[in-house]
């Protein structure tokens, strides 16, 4: 269990490495949909189902849907993908930095020296995250008001940076 | 360092300098900055977890939905460069050029 640990940690460090080196935006997002996986194959191996499931829907299934269709507009008839030659370089930097951080900050921390504890009692399906978000709705609902009130003032953004003046709105791009 | 603390740092490590090194397209620079968000989530999640402090487990919600709102005026940022630009190339960005 912890070697499967291991390895999807090592996983989200080597899709954001791919997002990092700038490929074409296609290539970029992705990589960013295997690390948000990885990130919630981390959350869910140390005991946190709801916030891994909370990141697949909203993260991948929202955000990175509206990143997607947005990358039409850096579209390029040759896009470069991880074998063009900048990137690779970038690649290859960026891994021989996390070796060497890793070599300096890792300590005495080797594959089989960490276990991931998971408590629940008695096979009772309730978990602390769940509750813990449960929380939002209770004692913290003056930041869920005020969540909802950035919401609606971001829409109000998004429509006067997309207004187009007197242009229009509805244009060919 | 843990290895899932070093997972998540050198994540948000690695996003940053992406953001600062991007090349080419503004879309590549936004797409950093969420793997950035991304790594934040997943500190602020596994320190609730693994501190048991399960009150805190609000908070990556919280940043998700803040997360979402610069993601969306990132985007729309992208749209009006592309409107006025025609591409989201950063060198077509030089209004401000000497």
């Amino acid at each position: 269990m912890c070697f499967i640990m291991y390895l999807i940690l090592f996983c989200f460090v080597l899709g954001l490495v791919a997002v990092a080196s700038n490929p074409s935006p296609y290539f970029a997002a992705l990589g960013l949909v295997v690390v948000a996986g990885m990130g919630c194959g981390v959350l869910v191996g140390h005991g946190g189902p709801f916030l891994s499931l909370v990141l697949f829907l909203i993260y991948l299934g929202g955000m990175l849907v509206v990143f997607a269709y947005s990358a039409a507009l850096a579209a390029e008839p040759y896009p470069e993908a991880w074998g063009s030659w900048p990137v690779v370089v970038h690649m290859v930097v960026y891994m021989v930095g996390v070796v060497l951080a890793f070599v300096v900050f890792g300590g005495v921390w080797y594959e089989f020296s960490w276990v991931s504890v998971d408590e629940l009692g008695e096979f009772s399906v309730f978990r602390g995250d769940v509750g813990g978000v449960a929380l939002m709705y209770s004692s913290g609902g003056w930041m869920l008001i005020i969540s909802g009130w950035v919401l609606l003032l971001t829409l109000f953004v998004v429509l006067e940076l997309t207004r187009g003046l007197s242009r229009g709105a509805l244009r060919a791009v | 360092m843990t290895p899932s603390h070093f997972a998540f740092t050198s994540a948000f490590m690695l996003g940053l300098t992406g953001l600062a090194l991007h090349r080419y397209h503004l879309l590549s620079a936004l797409l950093c900055l969420e793997g950035m968000m991304l790594s934040l989530f997943i500190a602020l999640s596994l320190w609730t977890l693994q501190l048991d402090s399960t009150c805190f487990s609000a908070s990556p919600m919280l940043l998700l939905a803040f997360s979402a709102c610069e993601a969306s005026a990132g985007l729309a940022l992208l749209v009006a460069t592309a409107r006025t630009h025609g591409t989201d190339h950063l060198q077509s960005l030089n209004l401000l050029q000497c």
